[in-house]
């Protein structure tokens, strides 16, 4: 009896030690794919069917009707541009902003550790704050950036009167909001360039622009690229903040892909037309993963090599 | 390998601008904190109030506030609010952390037959937009009976925040130096005694800046919350929509209160673990 | 696997409690019942908190909880939309928006209360009693059928504020006299006697830059002379414009004359067309807000009570914080009348306008008793006795026995304005399809309000999207 049950555990333990790696990524696993993987099989699945989450109906199959739909919706392409022009101004200006800010931060001096918190804070704050604030700041009535320029110009300035000054203000809201996260990955890049190598190039004398493109550049490149990606992929998440900010307008002129999708699925109730609709966003979102990989792979073996 | 290079000193005037920025970039959060202590005369004044007698009578009404003229002041269950906060959000991180870090040890020690394929598909899930995922979450919540508790919402914010943390950790396993362990396993150490003794410790940093990014992340997860959270399950960033909308528009010392208050625990959190942040904003992928 | 066997008993215990609990139910007493509510939070569901706590004993002796669950007003409909389609049986009873009915009713979601009616005389009586214009808004489905799903629960209609302080002054009465040759409105009934021709001149007489006097003294700061809702989010221009549609005598594209009555000419009719670009010509008189197209409820509301415009249109709803101290400048100087109209060659004046306000329903997933103690509670609701209490802490109530009493007209300001306002009300679709007419019309009107495109061109646009979209659904054959 007790022979059997050592023989057991020894069996048992043989299993563990054999399958140590799998066992100790199941965990994470089985939640990955109950909360994130099974339901979007779940929708993909449902991409399929015509059906409303609003209805009684039962779903009935319809084959790629759905996605022929969304990729015949003008609105789709018009929400795609949108949220493409949005997207790329915003990522642009969060690099450069980001970037200057970390320069800032690069040395140490007193005060250092609380000053890089007042520029962190932004993104902690909720985008419900951020939205109500942000729609005040730029209201031409009570909001401090219209009464700023009142006071120089005399004249009421009113940013979010037309299409190109709402995408201007909600540009402008998220770059603030989401600047300090580039700030933060450019300093690690700054931080990680090995002191000897500025050593060297002082003792060369090599001018301030040199030196950097030289040794600070190739440091925080790939980080730069990383960051590019990443905001990116946030970025066309945009929702919140347009949402309370202009409400996607003037118009439709701020209402990006995010909202719309929203729409679709929430207020419309085309749940499955919204669930085809995600995955048409999904597959972008995948070349972008693909790309971001791409690209930390080829830095990782620059560095090797 | 490069070592970490010594920061060099900032002369006093590159430190002059860098406050003056850092003021600036500061400005819009310090006037909500300003208007978090005005009275209702002074938060929308033309032109506007830089100088004010300062009142905490929003603070108050954060809790505890009459919804009807001249009424009795109700309690408005914002110290539940923020409980569920802190309670989602810390256990749904401190999860993510601990069945993360044990992926991540084994991604990194025992790779899997296709282990880049895993840790592309891990990654594939924390890329996604919400507005995707809350579709079929929402339906599959609809059938488990999920929805409303504090179980669904914290699987939820966990499987949110897995990705990164396998993703970190991964990175940071990565570059501890195996000898160690190995001499241990000679030694005839048990794996468990090697993981906890050898292992975690040297990757304390990294769990510690993986944790304030994970807070970050779900602190002010909004989506999700509002569309899963029921009446007792509810989070602050959901709740703090009530300060808009309804029979006045926006109430904006409350909001601003409200958002001030919030902001105290993540805030100090990161304070503490500022140094680790540096590291972990990498995402884990770069090697140094 | 031990996960499955901890649920299996739960599920095992679960089903014993409810054995145990339905045999002996039916010995007890008193039985415990909780009704959850799904409300938004504003003070028209706060009170009705209150005074249930305080005033509410069930008939039937049960031990009956009203627990509301308060959701902000800005994601109330997603919110419950989430809570209802998700299937997690929450609610037992919800405050609706009216023109959701046809959504949750296709969905099987709100409960049909005929069968209650006609087995009880006292709630025949609340409905004979109820002013029309609001049973037909806020419960029939199909709308004006005899199917019946909603009680209202805050009525409210859209009513002129105004500065009574401002247009009493003498000075600026003398001066108004001589620009315009007429008396500038200064009590309620004169206000409630405008047309639009006077609001627009109101607009420009009130129109001041800093440094101009109002009133006898110095503005730092410029004001405006009038306002209206000309928002994108939600209904915040549709139903200020609608009222326009109606009062022209041009109309929006009609649920019950379905599947005959058309989008196509009669949404983009050359009076609808007129009737919005009067709704537009006003506009300039407006705060400079209005020209982002986000000057919605709350943004009006706002400057009004912070004393930047003289005269606005809004629901009572806002009307507890325009006149209490804490919130608004203006509190002392506040007046209220109907909304204008069109005025006739005979003098009088036509005031279409769209209702607001919100229904109370009943979920489909309850028990008999729950139901019951459903009924009962809003019958408590809608009894004389609670709708004057109601109305006295600053409610409105639908009921005419009440609404029309001198009592009512004493509680707030702004009464003697509901009722005869209430004769005027109709509403906007209510089909499942609300949200989509709803969203492209908003936007639409959006791109005229902030001046990219005509009013023709978005009534044109408008008319197409419906005659597409309901065709394809079949309201329109």
């Amino acid at each position: 009896m007790s022979e059997r049950y050592q023989h057991r555990q020894g069996l048992i333990a043989q299993f563990i030690s054999e399958n140590r790696g799998p066992l100790l990524v199941t965990p994470a696993l089985a939640v990955l794919v109950v909360m994130n993987i099974f339901p979007l099989l779940w929708s993909f699945g449902l991409s399929f069917f015509k059906y409303r989450a609003n209805r009684i109906k039962e779903p009935e199959f319809v084959w790629f009707k759905n996605y022929v739909k969304v990729l015949n919706d003008p609105n789709v392409w018009d929400r795609f541009q949108t949220t493409a022009m949005v997207v790329s101004i915003d990522v642009l200006l969060q690099l450069v902003v980001g970037f200057l800010l970390a320069m800032l931060f690069e040395k140490s001096f007193p005060g250092r550790r609380v000053l890089l918190m007042l520029v962190l804070t932004p993104m902690m704050l909720s985008f419900v704050a951020v939205g109500a604030f942000f729609r005040y700041y730029y209201e031409p009535t009570f909001g401090l950036l219209s009464q700023a320029i009142k006071a120089i110009t005399g004249e009421t300035y009113i940013l979010l009167a037309t299409p190109e000054g709402a995408i201007a203000g909600i540009i402008f809201a998220d770059m603030w909001m989401w600047s300090p996260f580039v700030m933060l990955l450019v300093l690690a890049g700054l931080v990680s360039v090995p002191k000897h190598l500025y050593e060297a190039a002082e003792i060369d004398r090599t001018s301030a622009w040199r030196r950097f493109w030289t040794i600070t550049f190739p440091y925080i490149r790939g980080l730069l690229l990383l960051a590019i990606l990443f905001r990116t992929i946030e970025a066309f998440k945009l929702f919140d903040v347009v949402w309370i900010i202009t409400e996607g307008g003037p118009g439709t002129s701020t209402e990006t892909i995010a909202i719309y999708v929203y729409r679709v699925a929430f207020q419309y109730f085309k749940t499955s037309q919204s669930a085809a609709l995600g995955y048409i966003l999904l597959f972008a979102v995948i070349v972008l993963t693909n790309l971001y990989l791409f690209f930390v792979r080829q830095r990782a073996a620059e560095e090797g090599g | 390998m490069a070592r970490r290079r010594e920061i060099g000193k900032a002369g006093w005037r590159r430190t002059a601008v860098t406050a003056a920025i850092s003021f600036i970039y500061f400005f819009p959060v310090l006037w909500i904190i300003l208007t978090a202590f005005k009275s209702h005369t002074d938060a929308l004044a033309t032109p506007p109030k830089f100088l004010f007698s300062p009142t905490l009578d929003n603070f108050v009404a954060v809790f505890s506030r009459a919804y009807q003229r001249g009424g009795d002041a109700v309690d408005t269950k914002f110290d539940l609010f923020f409980f569920n906060s802190i309670f989602i959000a810390g256990t749904s991180v401190l999860i993510a952390l601990i069945i993360g870090t044990l992926a991540a040890y084994a991604f990194s020690r025992w790779p899997l037959k296709g282990n880049d394929l895993y840790m592309f598909i891990i990654l594939t899930t924390r890329m996604l937009p919400p507005i995707i995922v809350i579709i079929p979450i929402f339906l599959m919540f609809r059938v488990t009976g999920l929805a409303g508790s504090y179980v669904g919402i914290i699987l939820l914010y966990s499987a949110f925040n897995l990705p990164f943390t396998i993703w970190m950790m991964k990175s940071f396993f990565d570059e501890i130096p195996t000898e160690v362990e190995d001499a241990a396993r000679v030694d005839g150490s048990s794996e468990i005694k090697i993981f906890f003794k050898i292992c975690l410790p040297q990757v304390k940093a990294g769990i510690a800046a993986t944790a304030v990014f994970g807070l970050i992340l779900t602190w002010n997860e909004y989506l999700f919350a509002l569309l899963l959270t029921g009446i007792e399950t509810r989070t602050v960033p959901v709740a703090m929509a009530t300060a808009i909308g309804g029979d006045i528009g926006v109430r904006w010392g409350l909001l601003a209160a409200i958002e001030t208050l919030f902001l105290i625990p993540v805030v100090l959190v990161t304070f503490l673990l500022q140094n680790q942040l540096l590291r972990g904003v990498t995402f884990g992928t770069i090697k140094r | 696997m031990k996960l499955f066997k901890k649920g299996k008993l739960a599920l095992l215990a679960g089903a014993m409690a409810m054995a145990v609990s339905g045999a002996f139910g039916s010995f007890a007493l008193a039985a415990d019942v909780t009704i959850n509510m799904a409300v938004p939070d504003w003070p028209p569901t706060r009170i009705m908190q209150d005074l249930a706590n305080k005033h509410y004993k069930p008939k039937s002796g049960n031990n009956v909880t009203i627990s509301l669950d308060f959701i902000p007003w800005p994601n109330y409909y997603e919110k419950l939309a989430a809570s209802l389609t998700s299937g997690e049986e929450k609610y037992q009873m919800a405050v609706s928006d009216s023109q959701w009915l046809g959504a949750f009713i296709e969905g099987g979601y709100y409960m049909k209360l005929n069968k209650f009616i006609d087995a009880d005389p006292e709630l025949q009586a609340i409905f004979k009693d109820l002013h029309p214009n609001l049973v037909a808004s806020y419960s029939t489905y199909p709308h004006k059928t005899d199917n019946f799903y909603g009680f209202p629960q805050m009525p409210d209609v859209l009513v002129t504020y105004y500065r009574s302080d401002l247009f009493c002054d003498a000075g600026e009465q003398s001066a108004f006299k001589a620009k315009y040759g007429y008396k500038l409105a200064c009590t309620p009934a004169e206000m409630s006697d405008t047309d639009w021709d006077q609001v627009r001149d109101f607009g420009e007489f009130f129109r001041r830059s800093s440094g101009d006097s109002l009133a006898g003294q110095t503005l730092n700061d410029d004001f405006y002379g009038i306002a209206y809702q000309a928002g994108i989010g939600y209904d915040f221009n549709t139903m200020q414009i609608n009222g326009f549609i109606w009062q022209h005598g041009a109309n929006i594209w009609d649920e019950t004359k379905a599947p005959t009555g058309q989008a196509l000419g009669v949404v983009n009719s050359p009076t609808a067309v007129k009737a919005f670009e009067h709704y537009l010509s006003l506009l300039e008189f407006m705060p400079p807000v209005v020209k982002t197209g986000t000057m919605d409820i709350f943004k009006t509301d706002e400057l009004f009570r912070e004393g930047k415009v003289a005269w606005n249109i809004q629901w009572i709803g806002f009307g507890e914080s325009a006149i209490s101290a804490e919130t608004s400048k203006v509190a002392d100087g506040t007046d209220f009348a109907q909304m204008p109209g069109l005025r006739n060659d005979d003098g009088s004046i036509t005031r279409w306008s769209n209702i607001g306000g919100q229904p109370f329903v009943l979920t489909t997933w309850n028990s008999d008793l729950v139901t019951q103690e459903s009924v009962d509670f809003v019958k408590w609701w809608l009894s004389s006795d609670t709708q004057h209490m109601f109305a006295a802490a600053g409610g409105q109530s639908g009921l005419q026995s009440v609404h029309t009493t001198d009592a009512y007209m004493d509680y707030r300001p702004w009464n003697h304005a509901f009722g005869p306002q209430l004769n005027w009300q109709k509403d906007v679709w209510h089909i499942p399809e609300f949200f989509e007419l709803l969203v492209q019309q908003q936007q639409t009107f959006d791109k005229a309000i902030t001046g990219q495109i005509s009013a023709q061109e978005a009534l044109d646009s408008i008319a197409v999207f419906q005659d597409e979209l309901l065709r394809e659904a079949g309201h329109i054959e």
